[in-house]
């Protein structure tokens, strides 16, 4: 009896301490994220004026959200996000499982390297980018003088350096948590599955690759989300003639006639598609499992 | 079912020579071990018959085909690694039911298959639990079943029990034993247990340095050690350097440095015939040796020293003596047997004689000069 009651004190006691932990945290999340993303909800629901809002109720803001120009945006918006995260997990899977069977010091060397372009400005990176493949940059000079090509390319300004770009920038997002998860597969179990009969491939995709879903999950948040609001690099490096809903955002914030209201009904609509996505990836790596399991004795 | 067989087998990892020119050959059927501290290239020789390593020479047959080159997954051969490798990711019987599915098994099959190697381990009640929610012992049965199901001519064990505690290691000793007499198939067993090698195998090789060092049925290697690292890895013995007096009939005399003279029985049938003036070591088993404070008065017993106990260690099943002997060490299992109800039990510094039959010593044609005639519980290899 006594112990029980102590049990229930010291459980508490461990409650109490847990929330005060917590709390430094948790009243940042309220105060800069919470509080922020119910002001952008109750703006989105605002009429707009040239400067800023009056506050008169109105759905305008997403009658205009299905206006065929902006779903065209949250389309290009929406393939540019899924594009880059494809890419990234093409190109960083296999940079990320090489990184995980070497040894203990030449991972932290090539970890190293995957983090240095960190230690470099972001906008000064991406400068980088349109100076390499302008037209007169080093991309051209390099493939005219190697006779690819007559004429220099246009590759700057077009959703192909966009695409390039998005890349470059988060690969790192996408091989980090990548890393950290094939690292810790037990490289025996693939001699195993070798040894049951299955090759190369087939070890691959019955054994590494299910146990690597978590880092691929994880990556592809990473990357999906913040590659879904991009704005900076599509206004580098991209072609103006269509824009991105970040940009859209950003011009409806900051020039006149503002429309603060149709800002934030926009990052809604971006949020509804993070959200999708989720739900779709979430509902995709969970049918990875069920597949491999072929529901293979339902009698229970 | 094949006869596998190993050709001159050497393998380098870089300058290492890990494996040295082995040649062996296992009957169909049979359960052998390889034997050996850490290091000494079994499992080397065991990942090589597997198809993860590839020889630096020699060659692989199993049967008439050669193996040598083969991948992994085009051999007969299976595995059970030594942390047992289930996937994690799979159940019981999805691990189970892995090699079949790889081959494209028509699924109502595979389901029979399976349940009846689960239940051949007695698994059936966990089929439907994840790895990380079975135990040791129940993982082990796991990875019997996933090789045993795809049958293979040849089924590899990697150390299988060095993560099992005592009590279980034990019951799955017999566990396998009982298994492979079902089964019927070559099982290779690689342990540097001298204790699960000697209980399971029909045959043993001794492996030292990447060399076979001695093959054969356990108690041959047990009782007739062909060298001195033989007799000291397996079991515990007295090794005595000597020179050798006197070659007489079957009889060989022995002069040791500090002691009285040893007689030996020898057997050309198996021993090796010295001559006068070879030096030699004789091994000479702990248990074989009786102690008393009284001296024999019967005469079948040639070597009778006399000597003084230094050290008594209780073991429970059997007390073990280190009796000094002139400048010798000799170790001396005795169990706790009275002759006589009112008889006492030795004492420290208590004056003692060992006696032994001159056929229980083996003699080896090695001497190590740096190496102290005996050690207690150290292993100077």
């Amino acid at each position: 009896m006594i112990d029980r009651t102590l049990e229930k004190i010291e459980e508490k006691r461990k409650n109490r301490l847990s929330w005060i932990l917590a709390a430094p945290v948790l009243l940042w999340l309220v105060i800069l994220f919470l509080i922020p993303y119910l002001i952008v909800i109750i703006y989105s629901f605002l009429t707009p004026t040239i400067y800023d809002i009056q506050f008169a109720f109105s759905l305008e803001s997403f009658k205009r959200l299905v206006d065929p120009i902006y779903l065209r945006s949250f389309y290009i918006s929406f393939r540019l996000a899924v594009v880059t995260t494809i890419a990234c997990i093409f190109l960083g899977y296999p940079v990320a499982y090489y990184i995980a069977r070497k040894t203990e010091k030449v991972k932290n060397i090539l970890l190293l390297l995957i983090i240095i372009p960190f230690w470099t400005n972001f906008i000064i990176r991406i400068f980088a980018w349109r100076i390499f493949i302008s037209a007169n940059g080093l991309l051209n000079e390099l493939l005219m003088f190697a006779g690819i090509i007559d004429d220099p390319l246009r590759i700057l300004r077009t959703d192909l350096a966009v695409t390039m770009v998005m890349i470059y920038v988060y690969l790192p997002y996408m091989i980090l948590p990548l890393y950290a998860n094939i690292e810790k597969i037990d490289f025996t179990l693939i001699e195993a599955a070798m040894d049951l009969g299955a090759n190369r491939l087939k070890s691959f995709l019955k054994v590494t690759l299910p146990l690597s879903k978590e880092g691929i999950f994880a990556g592809s948040i990473l990357v999906f989300i913040p590659a879904l609001g991009a704005y900076i690099i599509p206004q580098l490096v991209g072609n103006q003639d269509y824009l991105y809903v970040g940009q859209i955002i950003a011009y409806k914030i900051k020039s006149i006639p503002r429309n603060w209201p149709l800002a934030s009904a926009l990052s809604l609509g971006l949020l509804v598609l993070v959200i999708v996505m989720l739900i779709l990836l979430y509902w995709f790596y969970k049918r990875v499992i069920k597949k491999e399991n072929k529901l293979f004795f339902n009698e229970k | 079912m094949e006869k596998l067989i190993l050709k001159n087998i050497t393998k380098y990892f870089g300058g290492f020579r890990a494996v040295n020119n082995v040649s062996m050959e296992i009957e169909p059927g049979e359960l052998y071990s390889f034997l050996g501290p850490s290091g000494c290239g079994k499992t080397t020789l065991l990942r090589m018959i597997a198809g993860f390593e590839t020889p630096s020479s020699g060659k692989i047959f199993l049967g008439k085909n050669e193996i040598t080159s083969l991948p992994p997954y085009k051999r007969q051969v299976n595995t059970i690694f030594q942390n047992y490798s289930l996937f994690p990711h799979k159940t019981v019987s999805e691990n189970v039911a892995f090699g079949l599915q790889i081959k494209k098994i028509p699924k109502v099959e595979i389901q029979e298959q399976v349940m009846e190697m689960l239940k051949l381990v007695k698994m059936e009640s966990e089929k439907n639990k994840y790895p990380s929610m079975i135990s040791g012992g129940q993982k082990q049965r796991v990875a019997i079943a996933r090789a045993l199901i795809n049958k293979p001519q040849l089924l590899l064990l990697d150390e299988p029990l060095a993560a099992l505690d005592l009590k279980l290691r034990q019951h799955m000793l017999i566990e396998l034993m009982n298994i492979h007499d079902m089964v019927g198939i070559t099982f290779i067993y690689v342990t540097h247990d001298q204790g699960e090698a000697i209980s399971i195998s029909d045959r043993v090789a001794v492996m030292n340095e990447g060399e076979v060092v001695q093959e054969g049925p356990p108690e041959e290697i047990y009782e007739k050690p062909n060298s001195i690292f033989s007799a000291y890895f397996i079991g515990d013995t007295n090794l005595i350097t000597g020179e050798v007096l006197d070659v007489k009939d079957e009889y060989v005399e022995l002069k040791c440095k500090g002691s009285d003279n040893f007689y030996f029985e020898i057997d050309s049938a198996y021993h090796f015939i010295p001559n006068v003036g070879d030096k030699v070591t004789v091994s000479l088993r702990p248990e074989k040796i009786a102690i008393s404070r009284n001296e024999p008065k019967r005469k079948d017993y040639f070597n009778i020293v006399p000597g003084i106990v230094e050290d008594i260690l209780y073991l429970g099943t059997h007390t073990q003596y280190i009796v000094k002997v002139g400048d010798l060490k000799f170790r001396v299992f005795s169990q706790h047997k009275k002759v006589y109800v009112d008889e006492k039990e030795l004492d420290w510094e208590e004056e003692v004689f060992l006696f032994w039959h001159d056929t229980d010593s083996y003699l080896i044609n090695e001497v190590r000069e740096e190496m102290l005639p005996v050690k207690n519980h150290e292993i100077p290899l």
